[in-house]
């Protein structure tokens, strides 16, 4: 079965002195956010976000759930993982880079263990997929000590 | 050449189909911990995002700064652009769920540009869209554009 998620954004003026804003989404979880070009270039994002930002966010969201689900066929339940994604846009070529950076608490499992189930989640998440091809994702597992 | 880094953080509680997740924008704090779930992702989302919104509107994003780009060079800068995406993720047989079509929607509102010129820079603002290359990579790319008053 399909599932479809949408957003809106308007936009006025040209892309240098312009802003646009995401005015909603679908779920109405977010909405009413600013983006201009600065927030997406420049080094500080001076509050707002940008698209490298959402697919940071759209990442460490999807690896978490991919990496919860191996975990769990593996009859090791997560009791609590961290991620965090960072993403490297380089204006004029495009988002080059991807970078995950999990922390896991699982009863029961060792170190191997875990980072094997953390490279599979990396492959089967459904963001990583979308970004394949164009993007180097980089990994970093760890069981919290 | 700048390399602009952006930096997003989720954590999950439990297993996939009974836990839950909440995550933030790390780098500018524009969202902060939003809750997101299996069941609201592929079902109904209930007013939780999942990681397919999140494309949507990174891509809505991505799109209308191309569009406003290109009529800009055109001497045309926009007045108002809306710009919606609709994100299609599908089981695939043997391939699990894939992004299967991201669906671009726009209205424009651009004092002074007809209509071809207007096609011809949707045309290139798709092909400069940093969210339209990294999607067709692996999925279908379909925009629609039209000008209103």
């Amino acid at each position: 079965m399909a599932a479809e998620r949408h957003a809106e954004v308007s936009w006025s003026g040209s892309l240098m002195e312009g802003s646009g804003r995401i005015e909603s989404t679908g779920s109405g979880a977010i909405g009413g956010l600013e983006v201009t070009w600065a927030s997406r270039s420049e080094p500080d994002e001076s509050g707002r976000t940008s698209p490298e930002e959402l697919i940071a966010a759209a990442h460490a969201a999807c690896f978490s759930m991919a990496l919860s689900h191996a975990l769990a066929q593996a009859g090791t339940p997560p009791e609590r993982l961290d991620v965090q994604a960072t993403s490297t846009f380089v204006p004029g070529t495009g988002i080059t880079q991807m970078r995950l950076d999990v922390t896991g608490r699982v009863p029961g499992m060792d170190e191997a263990a875990f980072r094997a189930a953390a490279g599979q989640a990396k492959e089967d998440c459904p963001v990583s997929k979308a970004l394949a091809g164009n993007v180097e994702i980089s990994l970093d597992a760890r069981l919290e000590s | 050449m700048p390399r602009i880094e952006r930096t997003a953080q989720a954590v999950w509680e439990g297993n996939v189909a009974r836990g839950s997740g909440r995550f933030t924008a790390a780098s500018s704090h524009a969202f902060e911990v939003l809750p997101y779930s299996l069941a609201t992702r592929i079902g109904s989302p209930e007013g939780r995002t999942s990681p397919e919104e999140l494309l949507a509107a990174a891509h809505s994003g991505c799109f209308a700064m191309s569009l406003a780009s290109e009529l800009t060079q055109l001497g045309n800068p926009p007045k108002r652009l809306d710009v919606t995406v609709t994100c299609v993720v599908d089981d695939v047989e043997g391939r699990g769920h894939l992004v299967v079509e991201s669906r671009v929607d726009v209205q424009a509102s651009v004092p002074g540009l007809d209509e071809d010129r207007f096609r011809a820079a949707v045309r290139d603002a798709d092909a400069g869209c940093t969210m339209s290359a990294l999607i067709r990579g692996s999925a279908e790319v379909d925009v629609s554009a039209r000008l209103s008053d």
